[in-house]
């Protein structure tokens, strides 16, 4: 679904990511201490970073595609953005079938772009807010509002840059699952860039750990965790405190 | 789930609802036009005017209170300048509306990159120094004042492209602000040493809309308004989208760097050629987009067309103030925008945060 081949990117001509290549079939998660390149590979697959390497998707170059043409396959989940300019649920969900609406002549919402927004604030349990202003809005509703509007762009992969921060734990699991039920069901794939190892392990069995720019392992979930690579990366025994937090609360 | 709490008036997703407000916008924005033409040294009924146009217009006759000569003047002298007054009021607010959602700043306007600075350096060549152009001596001041405020946004942004290559708005913003002072830095230097024009430059940098060409001038300023706002309003659904930020806007689909160079040269033909004919009028463009979003919501399909008729309506009022409230001296207008607007705007804007 996704092929990634020596790829290099960062900011201000300087590389954060060093020489990145995975394959990518079905949901897979990024974990990393913080500074390792995890939000920066995953603006360089979003197409909203400059790159070197190649990335293919759907066996599609890059280079061989505009901007519009990879945003109708791809669409991102971010931390929430600070807004400056209130909307409608509705109004604000419906800006994710922009590529939809632009490819007509009048570029004008029609009746499935409606039933698209309506279906999608349904999905995340909206339905009832949909006129209300975003900035009413709870931390959780607001971060599930984006999701409704990632969900109408209609892509074929969902990145997630740690889109859970700063919500309660049943938003967290709620919009994780939600997600795994989308990509199953239509053969998508998430890729989710997630602080918490138990949520980054309840997404994917497929784990990438990154470490200083680079990928440190790349593989099956269960196995990098009892390998011990997430010690070495994170510098502490990752196993152990998760076995403790396990043991405390139950 | 609870029962949606509903503020209806933000639901620009119901035509219906914010086209009745539209309605009633048009008419409140013809009523000031009528207001300003009517009064004067002489004092004119809205039936009178419509009486008058319709004589100029349609060769319609007239009733025998009214003199060819009161005709003349609501059709020479009143109604172009009211008419100006309400699209360059139009112009600006839309600019502003715009450079506001671009930039995401609430504070941004066409001013903060340059387009005044650069107008005014224009002015300052053709007051101070005499430049005149050969063939048209007349149109010397509002072609290099239109030129060199639009140039002014060409090397801001040039600049700025150069120094990011993903132009980010604190780029802009900060090259705009930058190269603004070096070029107000020139023209007080022309202040400085050419001490004859100095009343007549400040008037210029206050604005005015008296003896500013009649209805030549609109011929030329109108279709650029009316052709720009019309160009900016395709781009609503960017616009929208853009407000979130330029990584959500490029993970939607929207190539937000050409947007942002299409958008900020069409604010800046629309801002530049206003000035030029009018001369630095502030605070509409900061103000009105404000008052609108707070009344209308915050969706570009209704901000636009909506900003246009409010700042129109603004910009009367405030020269219908300007020629009456110290008569028979004209006060500039910019200064009763700034006088109105600025306590205006710290209302609507802190109550909004409030």
């Amino acid at each position: 679904m996704l092929t990634i081949k020596n790829l290099s990117a960062g900011y201000g001509g300087v590389d954060v990511i060093h020489n990145i290549s995975m394959q990518i079939d079905g949901n897979l998660s990024i974990v990393g201490p913080n500074g390792c390149g995890k939000t920066t590979l995953l603006k360089a697959i979003a197409n909203i970073l400059p790159f070197k390497g190649s990335i293919l998707v759907e066996g599609m170059h890059y280079t061989s595609m505009k901007r519009r043409d990879i945003s109708m396959k791809i669409a991102m989940l971010s931390q929430m953005v600070g807004i400056y300019f209130t909307y409608s649920v509705f109004d604000t969900v419906m800006m994710g079938r922009y590529l939809h609406i632009k490819n007509r002549i009048l570029s004008t919402p029609t009746s499935e772009d409606k039933t698209a927004v309506l279906q999608a604030l349904k999905a995340v349990d909206l339905l009832d807010e949909k006129d209300k202003e975003i900035t009413k809005l709870s931390g959780g509703q607001l971060q599930r509002v984006f999701l409704a509007r990632t969900l109408v762009q209609e892509p074929r992969i969902i990145l997630l840059d740690e889109p859970t921060n700063h919500l309660d734990l049943k938003c967290q699991i709620e919009i994780i699952e939600y997600l795994k039920k989308w990509a199953e069901e239509g053969n998508r794939a998430i890729v989710g860039v997630l602080h918490d190892i138990n949520l980054a392990l309840s997404l994917s069995d497929h784990l990438v750990v990154m470490n200083k720019g680079e990928i440190a392992v790349d593989g099956n979930a269960d196995k990098i965790v009892k390998s011990g690579m997430l010690n070495q990366v994170y510098e502490m025994d990752v196993a152990q405190h998760m076995r403790e937090s396990f043991e405390r609360w139950s | 789930m609870k029962t949606a709490i509903v503020k209806t008036s933000r639901q620009s997703t119901a035509p219906g609802y914010w086209g009745g407000k539209f309605v009633l916008m048009i008419g409140i924005s013809i009523a000031a036009i009528l207001l300003g033409i009517g009064i004067g040294s002489v004092n004119i009924p809205p039936l009178d005017i419509l009486r008058s146009i319709g004589h100029n217009m349609f060769n319609i006759n007239l009733p025998e209170h009214i003199t060819e000569n009161r005709a003349a003047i609501v059709w020479n002298v009143r109604l172009p300048r009211v008419l100006l007054a309400f699209f360059a009021g139009a112009a600006l607010s839309v600019s502003g509306a715009v450079m506001q959602s671009v930039l995401r700043n609430p504070l941004a306007s066409s001013y903060t990159l340059g387009v005044s600075s650069g107008a005014s350096l224009g002015a300052s060549f053709v007051i101070f120094l005499g430049v005149s152009l050969p063939f048209l001596p007349m149109m010397t001041l509002p072609i290099l004042g239109f030129s060199f405020g639009l140039g002014t946004i060409f090397i801001v942004m040039g600049i700025a492209s150069r120094l990011d290559g993903q132009m980010e708005n604190q780029t802009i913003i900060l090259t705009g602000i930058v190269f603004s002072l070096f070029i107000n830095a020139i023209t007080s230097l022309l202040f400085a040493m050419f001490r004859e024009g100095t009343q007549r430059m400040v008037l210029w940098q206050m604005g005015s809309f008296s003896m500013r060409g009649g209805w030549n001038t609109l011929y030329i300023l109108v279709p650029v308004v009316v052709i720009g706002i019309i160009f900016i309003s395709r781009y609503k659904w960017e616009l929208d989208i853009m407000t979130f930020g330029e990584d959500q806007a490029r993970t939607i689909g929207v190539n937000s760097t050409r947007v942002k160079w299409i958008l900020l040269i069409g604010t800046a033909v629309l801002t530049g050629s206003t000035i030029a004919f009018v001369g630095v009028i502030g605070f509409v463009d900061l103000v009105s987009p404000h008052v609108v979003r707070k009344i209308f919501g915050s969706a570009h399909k209704v901000v636009i067309p909506m900003s246009a008729l409010f700042g129109g309506t603004f910009m009367v009022l405030s020269d219908i103030v300007a020629r009456t409230v110290a008569a028979p001296i004209e006060l500039p207008v910019g200064v009763v925008t700034a006088l109105i607007g600025a306590p205006f705007f710290a209302y609507v804007y802190f109550s909004r945060r409030k």
